[in-house]
């Protein structure tokens, strides 16, 4: 199952960052945000599986791909200059830093003692216990994310008007 | 061989392993393409990365609320930046016509 939906997510991540349509990359992006979901729910963290959907695919995915049929920016634009040595040295870098990154992570005795130690302990994350955690330690923090929401959305109307 | 196997059968190294990867695409695509509204979903894919390490994090800790509550305010504060910087790609599309961002290169007109 793990890898299933581990593969539903970087053959979708992957597809995206070739993709040369912009329309197909955003639908290959939602690929991706659905195999992320499905982690999650094998994380036993079903409140967090459905917030991804609801947020990710619902929401930001569908307002990027009315932005991209609005512009009517479908195809990427013929670059001014190729800049070939600039995107071959970042291609190497990102592919050293997962690379590295990966080995790290496989070498690490902590998280190998991590790995054993949690698999025994139990995990249901649920929606009463985060409520719980959210409403009783963190309601500031709660009401200043609907803060920033609301001065996102304010924030966004002032760019995009042509005269207020 | 167990290194292979908790990849596999979907321990802490496989989901650590499937966010490091995804990171890395997120951070191929805003680097090598020249679309914005490309290199805005990269840097979402790199927030996602972000959030399956902190859940996979919370799981194997046994089940950590507190990760629950940092995951809430992390999508709250990428909704905000979809709305913020998609508004940004659409100002700039009115001055310059243009989404590429090599077009974008200077402030003046």
């Amino acid at each position: 199952m793990f890898i299933t939906f581990a593969l539903i997510t970087l053959l979708g991540a992957l597809a995206m960052l070739l993709q040369k349509n912009v329309i197909v990359a955003g639908l290959c992006m939602v690929a991706t945000f659905f195999g992320v979901a499905g982690l999650f729910v094998l994380l036993g963290n079903p409140v967090a599986a459905a917030l991804q959907i609801i947020v990710y695919t619902g929401a930001i995915m569908v307002l990027v791909l009315f932005v991209i049929m609005m512009l009517n920016s479908h195809e990427e634009e013929k670059a001014e200059s190729p800049r070939p040595i600039q995107r071959w040295v970042s291609l190497a870098l990102v592919a050293a830093l997962a690379v590295g990154s990966v080995k790290l992570v496989l070498a690490s005795p902590g998280v190998k003692a991590l790995n054993l130690q949690g698999a025994a302990l139990p995990q249901a994350t649920t929606l009463q216990k985060v409520g719980a955690a959210l409403f009783a330690d963190h309601l500031l923090g709660f009401e200043v994310a609907g803060l920033l929401l609301l001065a996102a959305m304010i924030g966004a109307v002032a760019l995009t008007k042509r005269n207020l | 061989m167990s290194g292979m196997d908790a990849i596999l059968q979907g321990g802490l190294q496989g989901y650590l392993v499937v966010a490091l990867l995804l990171f890395a695409i997120g951070l191929a695509t805003v680097l090598l393409r020249r679309t914005l509204l490309m290199q805005f979903m990269g840097v979402e894919l790199m927030l996602n990365a972000a959030n399956v390490a902190l859940l996979a994090f919370a799981r194997f800790r046994g089940g950590d609320t507190q990760a629950m509550v940092f995951y809430l305010f992390i999508i709250a504060v990428a909704a905000c930046e979809a709305a913020v910087g998609l508004a940004l790609v659409i100002g700039l599309y009115r001055h310059r016509d243009t989404t590429d961002s090599d077009r974008a290169a200077s402030l003046k007109q």
